[in-house]
């Protein structure tokens, strides 16, 4: 897997690269702006692109422009993109292009070196990562539809983790159930929220959010 | 006796008001004068304005023909109610020669360089004329033969029997000031007030005007100020944070596999964490300096003369009670902060002296270098942030720094509460 990494601070990004590499992954290049990060994606043709969202000049939202840039530009591209802080515009942005190959994580996230490294590699693998907090805060924003308030808590977390990107075996391995159990589970949900189950990992997120985006336009 | 009385006090009172009137007219007489230079000025530019060149020239033309119209307001002001400038005229010719106060000033320069000082001349000129025929009779003796004449220059007079004419004149001018010179004083009097003072209304509006771009720039200086801070906490010190957790889980992983490798990761998110702390201080401090929470502005700024690099003075004469809003002092305290480091940096200079004065409510800050002066607000210099601080606090702030210098940076900002 060649990696390419996008990220302003050096301190981080050696810190990145230094934890990759000493994974055994194959970090290609560094990049500390987004045309040094363009650059490379043409020089080293990268498997996986690592992103930082706020990048020189005004550090706002160069990494979200640099990276739907940077799918446009090779659609076999996975990129997954570190943000400081949760912002559903940046989420809703990068989604657009559909969610296969692509992760949004909170960059704390990184420290967490097995969960990130089973996210690169999920995202790297064709599939999805979402962090967390941007579930929670759709999650939070659309607790007041009912066909929410429908799924049993334990659903609800299997649910989470859906959004997340995680696969049935994954969740099973959280929940600590069998792949059976979590399937059984994911039946229910779908058949609570009216959504057709689908096996593949990343169109079951693109309908979780889809279904959530829509719930909280609505609202 | 009480016609006596009420005579007397007609006397005094028409030699009064005369005496008040001739006291006055030079002044008329010298704004008349400059009215006049600027009335030609004018004219040149208008003319030349026909062929394009006086175009150019016409906007520093229309703020001299506001300076002489504010001289006059603050002579009208010692005599009369106090006269509120409208402030100087737009910087755009368009908006100047639109503006209704542009428009008033240019009425009352084409008057005042003309007629007005054709009346002044006047009054001016009676006294003197009154005096000199007046006093003939005891210096006419003097003057060589043939020479001696009145002031109209009517005759020669030869001896003391042709006197009485020159004293006669004398009179009939001392008259003419008691009729005409109270008169000239009200009529230009009257005019300027008319002229030159800025409606009620307008007033107002101007005010309100100022106090808008003022908050205006107030909310754009805090949105600045708030963005700084929010960036400073995401790309600096968040930044930092989260090397530290990558580098522990890097230093976690490793620590099975190749401890001594472990420990050098774990060295580097412990300096990154001590980096973390340092960031933080600093975007604490950029928000209010402790050191003035703890030892009030005199002290704070005293501190900064320490660590100064250029030897510098600090004189702060507030009232010790009397403590300005703690934003305020901040802005102070950024402004001599800013200004030592640019004269430590850039002016080569030997000595910095900093004084802060309270005055009315406001607070003056002043710090001065005798370095090779020069500088500028731009090129990356912290002062454009400075400035817009003052401002947001209804402040003003100049910076004088001829080449060759002295440099000195003055701010004044309301105290505030």
């Amino acid at each position: 897997m060649r990696i390419v990494i996008a990220e302003d601070d050096a301190l981080l990004r050696e810190g990145l690269a230094l934890l990759l590499r000493a994974e055994g992954l194959d970090v290609v290049a560094t990049a500390g702006t987004p045309a040094e990060f363009l650059t490379a994606l043409d020089d080293h043709r990268p498997d996986v692109a690592i992103v930082d969202v706020r990048m020189p000049p005004t550090h706002t939202d160069e990494g979200i422009v640099a990276a739907v840039e940077a799918r446009r530009r090779r659609p076999d591209l996975a990129v997954l993109v570190l943000s400081a802080y949760v912002e559903q515009s940046f989420a809703t942005e990068l989604l657009a292009g559909g969610a296969a190959r692509l992760g949004y994580l909170l960059k704390e996230r990184v420290g967490r070196v097995a969960e990130f490294l089973g996210a690169l590699h999920r995202v790297a693998g064709g599939g999805t990562a979402i962090d967390p907090e941007v579930v929670a805060q759709l999650f939070a924003r659309t607790r007041h539809d009912e066909r929410l308030d429908r799924l049993s808590p334990r659903e609800r977390e299997v649910l989470a983790l859906m959004a997340e990107g995680l696969g049935n075996t994954a969740i099973g391995e959280r929940l600590v159930v069998t792949d059976g159990a979590v399937h059984k589970h994911i039946r229910s949900i779908f058949a609570k929220l009216d959504l057709p189950p689908d096996d593949a990992a990343d169109r079951r997120v693109t309908a979780v959010l889809r279904y959530l985006d829509d719930v909280r336009s609505r609202a | 006796m009480r016609t006596w009385g009420g005579q007397r006090g007609v006397v005094a009172r028409t030699a009064g008001a005369t005496l008040l009137a001739l006291e006055q007219l030079p002044g008329v007489l010298g704004t008349a004068l400059l009215a006049l230079g600027v009335l030609v000025l004018l004219l040149v530019a208008g003319l030349t304005s026909v062929v394009g060149v006086g175009l150019l020239a016409v906007p520093a033309v229309l703020r001299g023909v506001h300076a002489v119209a504010d001289r006059e307001r603050a002579r009208l002001g010692r005599w009369g109610p106090e006269l509120l400038s409208p402030g100087p005229p737009p910087e755009r010719l368009r908006d100047a020669v639109a503006a209704p106060a542009t428009r008033r000033e240019l009425h009352w320069l084409a008057g005042h360089g003309t007629g007005v000082l054709l009346l002044a001349a006047i009054g001016v000129l009676l006294p003197v004329y009154a005096v000199r025929d007046l006093s003939f009779p005891a210096w006419w003796w003097l003057l060589p033969e043939g020479e001696p004449t009145d002031s109209l220059t009517f005759w020669v007079v030869e001896d003391w029997g042709d006197l009485y004419p020159v004293v006669l004149l004398g009179v009939g001018w001392t008259a003419l000031i008691v009729v005409l010179v109270p008169h000239i004083a009200r009529f230009v009097q009257g005019r300027g007030q008319r002229l030159l003072d800025t409606a009620p209304t307008a007033d107002l509006s101007l005010r309100v005007a100022q106090l808008t771009a003022t908050r205006a720039a107030a909310l754009d200086a805090h949105a600045a100020e708030l963005h700084r801070i929010e960036r400073a906490l995401h790309d600096g010190t968040q930044n930092r944070l989260v090397a530290v957790t990558v580098l522990l889980g890097a230093a976690r992983r490793a620590a099975g596999r190749d401890p001594a490798a472990a420990e050098e990761i774990l060295e580097r998110a412990q300096s990154a964490a001590e980096q973390a702390l340092a960031e933080l201080r600093s975007v604490a401090r950029g928000i209010l300096p402790p050191v003035l929470a703890d030892r009030g502005l005199a002290g704070a700024l005293t501190g900064l003369a320490v660590s100064s690099a250029v030897p510098c003075t600090v004189d702060v004469d507030v009232d010790v009670p009397v403590r300005c809003a703690a934003s305020v002092e901040a802005t102070a305290y950024f402004l001599v902060a800013e200004a030592l480091t640019n004269a430590s940096r850039h002016s080569g200079a030997g000595r910095v002296a900093v004084s802060v004065r309270s005055r009315d409510g406001r607070l003056c800050v002043r710090v001065t270098d005798d370095g090779r002066g020069g500088a500028t607000e731009g090129g990356g210099s912290g002062l454009v942030g400075i400035r817009r601080r003052v401002a947001a606090h209804d402040g003003t702030m100049t910076l004088s720094s001829p080449p060759g210098g002295p440099t000195t940076l003055t701010a004044e900002l309301p105290c505030g509460s």
